[in-house]
């Protein structure tokens, strides 16, 4: 039973983050048709600055809380700068944005050499519910999660600028006739699916800790939830990404995990070739 | 214009032949090829090479030609067809992960045996994962295409990392080198010219395909799928079949690469090698099969040059050009002296002269 419960709770960890690393991805490719290969790397920018707080002696909260906002800034002005040229074609921002990514990862690389640093986690402690420990700061970060997910609803479906943010993404010249900028939406958009990478990375790095390839790692898996979850949605790429993390979590207790790795993946790629508009179709929130 | 002008010397008469005679060289100079140059001087450079690099510099001059013969595959793929291919190195690595297991366990090393073998598995792979991913009912959009080739490596790449035995992380090492008869393969000016001949070989082959009927089909298929479906022309086909050839070179050159290095590890089915050559061909120019070529000897070549100084420093150039070559020259260097109408070429086979003047005659 106990056993049971700790590896729910594994299971649910993980999917939580997987799902706030997809976030940002899921936005930027649901609203702007573009799957950008730096979205790991601004993971990993959230994740260096976060080490960097904590290496300067500030609060470890101070450097999560930046985090999003510098990540957020920088992705505005990349798209202002470059991004914004890639929108007529798909597979050239995929290059594009693999080049940014490399150019970031190996900046990173170069301040922090090839080391694993290891960041303590603000909550530290586990909380015991009858003879059962879970790790406080996975629950924080399940919490942390909810709350974001609920703020990024809430955010397009409920507010004038969700509406504008959807009228671009739905129809761009009608939208521009109505007096909507669209070029500072995608500017917007994007920095918004940055900020939440940033968010991410700050908030897993004290599981994970920092090294070069930490975005690298979850960017495939991204991808992979996207892509079953459907594209052109809020909710789809959040319900993919449940499903994906969900299911690398729970594979490797029923089988090696060797195996478990690679059959996520292959269920995922038959699921998407026979289901290519993914678990919910369409557009919208 | 032409067609105003060309009555007038007709009715002059005796002058008509001078007239008629300068113009016509002067259109063959104005399009002088460029290609078969740049072809010319990069084979002879090659052929040279041995004889004026020390001998390291040889064993790392065959790396780079094998490279150049895995860039071309990626080539085919990408710059011919437009199908991204994110998993190059899927066909790569397996092969080389092929051979390694042959000459590990059934101590075949034979040159006849062991690189059809190597060639068979990438075929057979990229036949399985490109059947897979580009057939069917609906045709496959380019993302799933490229995300699903990304996957595939990415999934070979932990597979190779945690099968035992496979050797795990540390890969296959020491493997016997390539025999012909009593003869071994080592590193050298003779693996050097082996390898050149292949990728010789294969670069005329490949250079047959693309300008053939099949190779126009492919562009058209790059420039508009639709309409090339239209036409009646099965461009999930035609795009499995390219992929596949694709798949073997690179199967070719994943065994060459295993005997040449002497071992095999998990980077190389990884994604890591996968967006490598991507490098090579979008440096050099894709759509030109030297382009993948001279991308593969600079970029190889530069790191190699670089990263004794500049190891740090040198992939955060990379990306720096890269983004750069992307933005303002997304032909690649190799447009730097190539116009765009060679690049096009022409395609079929050409019509004879003689069939011409038939034709032409009234």
């Amino acid at each position: 039973m106990a056993n049971a419960f700790v590896a729910a709770f594994e299971i649910l960890s993980f999917g939580a983050i997987i799902v706030l690393i997809v976030l940002g991805l899921g936005i930027i490719a649901s609203m702007m048709g573009i799957f950008n290969f730096a979205q790991g790397e601004f993971v990993l920018l959230g994740a260096y600055i976060t080490y960097l707080a904590y290496a300067k002696g500030l609060p470890i909260w101070a450097g999560m809380v930046a985090a999003p906002f510098v990540v957020g800034a920088l992705g505005f002005v990349l798209e202002a700068l470059i991004i914004r040229r890639f929108y007529a074609a798909p597979i050239v921002a995929m290059l594009g944005t693999y080049a940014l990514g490399l150019i970031i990862r190996e900046s990173v690389r170069g301040l922090i050499g090839g080391f694993y640093l290891t960041v303590p986690e603000p909550i530290g402690g586990s909380i015991d519910i009858g003879a059962m420990h879970i790790s406080a700061w996975r629950f924080t970060i399940i919490v942390i999660t909810l709350l974001v997910m609920a703020g990024c609803y809430l955010l397009l479906s409920r507010t004038n600028f969700g509406l504008r943010m959807r009228a671009t993404l739905e129809n761009p010249s009608l939208a521009r006739a109505s007096g909507i900028s669209t070029p500072l939406m995608y500017g917007a958009t994007f920095a918004f699916g940055s900020a939440l990478a940033g968010l991410a990375g700050a908030l897993i790095v004290p599981v994970f800790s920092l090294y070069a390839d930490l975005g690298l790692r979850f960017l495939i898996q991204g991808f992979v939830a996207v892509m079953v979850g459907g594209v052109g949605s809020f909710i789809g790429p959040v319900a993919g990404a449940g499903v994906i993390g969900t299911l690398s979590a729970a594979l490797p207790w029923i089988m090696a995990p060797v195996v478990a790795d690679v059959l996520v993946f292959v269920l995922a790629i038959a699921f998407i070739k026979f289901r290519p508009q993914g678990l919910i179709a369409g557009k919208g929130v | 214009m032409g067609a105003v002008k060309q009555p007038i010397p007709a009715a002059i008469g005796g002058e008509t032949g001078a007239v008629m005679d300068s113009s016509g060289t002067a259109k063959q100079t104005s399009t002088r090829k460029i290609l078969p140059i740049v072809e010319g001087v990069v084979l002879v450079a090659a052929l040279l090479a041995p004889l004026l690099l020390q001998d390291y510099l040889t064993v790392f001059a065959t790396r780079v030609i094998i490279l150049a013969l895995f860039a071309l595959s990626f080539d085919l793929v990408w710059g011919y067809a437009g199908i991204m291919s994110f998993g190059q190195a899927l066909f790569f690595g397996s092969a080389g992960y092929g051979v390694a297991l042959l000459a590990r366990d059934l101590d075949i090393t034979n040159i006849f045996l062991v690189l059809p073998a190597g060639t068979l598995i990438g075929l057979t792979f990229a036949l399985l994962l490109g059947g897979f991913l580009l057939l069917g009912r609906h045709p496959s959009s380019v993302i799933f295409v490229s995300l699903g080739t990304l996957t595939g490596s990415y999934a070979a790449d932990r597979l190779a990392r945690g099968w035992y035995y496979l050797g795990g992380q540390n890969g296959i090492p020491s493997i016997a080198p390539m025999s012909l008869g009593s003869y071994e393969f080592t590193e050298g000016p003779a693996f050097y010219y082996l390898v050149l001949g292949i990728l010789v070989v294969v670069y005329l082959l490949c250079r047959f395909l693309v300008r053939s009927q099949f190779g126009l089909a492919l562009a058209g298929l790059r420039e508009n799928e639709q309409r090339i479906a239209f036409f009646g022309y099965k461009a999930q086909h035609l795009k499995a079949i390219i992929f596949a050839i694709g798949g073997a070179v690179a199967g070719m050159a994943g065994s060459l690469y295993a005997f040449h290095e002497g071992f095999v590890w998990p980077n190389m089915v990884g994604v890591v090698v996968s967006t490598q050559v991507v490098l090579y061909v979008l440096f050099g120019g894709s759509g030109t099969l030297i382009g993948a070529v001279i991308g593969a000897v600079i970029v190889e070549g530069v790191s190699f040059w670089l990263s004794d100084n500049y190891r740090d420093i040198w992939p955060i150039i990379l990306g720096v050009l890269l983004l750069l070559v992307i933005l303002f020259r997304p032909l690649g260097l190799i447009s730097f002296v190539l116009g765009e109408r060679e690049r096009v070429g022409s395609f079929g086979a050409k019509p004879r002269e003689d069939v011409k003047e038939k034709r032409n005659a009234p």
